[in-house]
């Protein structure tokens, strides 16, 4: 007699049950896909040194007698070098590989006199390229930094941590030419040992671009104690670019 | 100029070397300046150069590439200086003072200084040997790399900002009709083409150590909110479940 209605309250129960366990499952799936979380860069993959650029505009030869006739590469360069061009401030940076497409503003060194990062506004969780380094396509080593995060979350370097040697970078000048670069190398480097003549020195030849964000969070301190650094070297000019 | 002097700190810090063992704060020690090298009186050229050193030993290296090839049939020799005690700025159009397209090695004076090392392949470094071209590098491109002692007047002007390489030697075909005809400013048996400035970057601080470029916010767990919902629904549903399968059992 009772059974009926005890079996009646039951199902319901069961289905409100149910109902409960599905709904709280996709949530928590939601939940977990939308976490997004820094790429983290592998300690050491690719060489630094980049051979040197192998047509000289003018052909002439290295005068020094202290300087090696050309730099040693210690890892041949995926692509060939590409001989330099005049400067030209950087306005637009892409890297497919990593879903990277930045507007790129100039930014100089901070009071300490370590290079300053984007501050909260409008260029935050844009690229922003170091205006006392090369603009991308001149000798020597351009460098664009960029957060791997903010305040507001996920940045525009996030997923730098996933660049490989071989992978492109793509920058647009303001004089309308898009210079093309080949990753050589991935770095990742503790924040207290950073090596400052490494990164911003070295070949001085082959135009060059290197990309630094943060790495290695360490919850304990909540501070990031790496700095991955992208190098990569010129290895295509294209003066009327097609964009997709 | 004062990030320069901080760039030159670590100097100073080399100087207790107790201190220096105690806290390693870079790999590197001593001090780092960089500068771009960009053309001057419409020369194609295009350079950097970075001066390191610790106290009065700099390693300076220079490349630059697009400048004149030849000159009378030889490579052609381009002196390159560290400038000192001037404005600390390369010269603008407006240096030209006597309107012939050509801002000679003379008119950018004020504005990078008189010259404080010579950046010769061998020998002299001092600036008697300024315009001696047979010391000098030559030809279109260079990359040159030298161990230079700096005098105390560069090494002053480096820690206040204030220095400055200049590389010159432009292409007589890029001048105009009268300048083509005038002579050095510096060498009068020489024509004004090949002393006056190609290439100028003032020298600055490399940035100091790392790049602080995040703040962790995608390190932790985020939507915490939404994950407590669906996990506290699904524990919910689930605990249900069983205890009704405990009753249906019993029962």
């Amino acid at each position: 007699m009772s059974r009926l209605v005890m079996s009646g309250r039951r199902g319901a129960v069961t289905v409100l049950a149910l109902a409960a366990l599905v709904a709280g499952v996709v949530l928590v799936v939601v939940a977990v896909r939308a976490q997004r979380s820094a790429a983290q860069p592998p300690r050491s993959v690719g060489g630094i040194d980049t051979a040197s650029s192998p047509r000289s505009p003018s052909g002439a030869s290295s005068s020094s007698p202290s300087a090696p006739p050309s730099p040693t590469p210690s890892v041949e360069p995926a692509d060939k070098a590409h001989e330099p061009l005049g400067a030209s401030k950087p306005v637009r940076i892409r890297i497919p590989a990593v879903g990277v497409d930045s507007k790129v503003n100039p930014l100089g060194l901070a009071e300490d006199g370590t290079l300053a990062v984007p501050q909260p506004g409008p260029h935050l969780n844009q690229a922003a390229w170091f205006d006392e380094s090369p603009t991308p396509g001149q000798p020597g080593p351009s460098i664009i930094e960029g957060h791997v995060d903010s305040e507001s979350g996920p940045s525009v370097f996030l997923e730098l941590g996933n660049v490989r040697p071989g992978n492109k970078i793509y920058v647009t000048r303001k004089d309308g030419i898009e210079v093309v670069f080949t990753v050589n190398a991935v770095r990742d480097y503790k924040k207290s040992s950073f090596p400052t003549r490494v990164v911003y020195g070295g070949n001085l030849e082959v135009p060059q671009l290197r990309l630094i964000t943060c790495s290695d969070f360490d919850a304990s301190i909540h501070h990031h104690v790496g700095n991955e650094v992208v190098f990569s070297h010129l290895t295509a000019v294209r003066r009327h670019p097609h964009h997709h | 100029m004062r990030k320069v002097t901080r760039a030159l700190v670590p100097l100073a810090a080399a100087a207790v070397p107790f201190a220096l063992m105690a806290a390693p704060a870079h790999a590197d020690s001593g001090w780092q300046l960089q500068a771009t090298l960009n053309p001057l009186n419409h020369s194609s050229g295009s350079g950097m150069a970075t001066v390191t050193g610790t106290g009065n030993q700099a390693h300076v290296t220079v490349h630059w590439s697009g400048l004149a090839a030849k000159f009378n049939g030889a490579a052609y020799p381009h002196v390159q200086h560290i400038h000192i005690a001037g404005q600390g700025q390369c010269p603008t159009a407006a240096a030209d003072k006597n309107g012939d397209g050509v801002i000679s090695t003379t008119e950018g004076g004020p504005a990078y200084g008189g010259i404080g090392t010579t950046l010769s392949v061998k020998g002299d470094t001092s600036p008697k040997a300024a315009t001696d071209i047979k010391i000098a590098p030559g030809g279109g491109s260079t990359s040159y790399s030298r161990d230079i002692t700096l005098s105390n007047d560069t090494l002053n002007s480096l820690k206040a900002g204030t220095a400055v390489v200049v590389v010159h030697g432009l292409d007589p075909a890029t001048l105009s009709k009268k300048a083509q005809n005038e002579k050095s400013d510096l060498v009068p048996s020489l024509p004004l083409a090949a002393t006056s400035p190609a290439l100028c970057g003032v020298l600055s601080a490399m940035p100091s150590g790392g790049v602080a470029t995040g703040t962790g916010s995608t390190a932790g767990v985020e939507d915490l909110g939404l994950l407590a919902a669906g996990g506290g629904l699904a524990a919910l549903g689930g605990g249900l479940l069983v205890a009704r399968r405990r009753q249906t059992v019993k029962a």
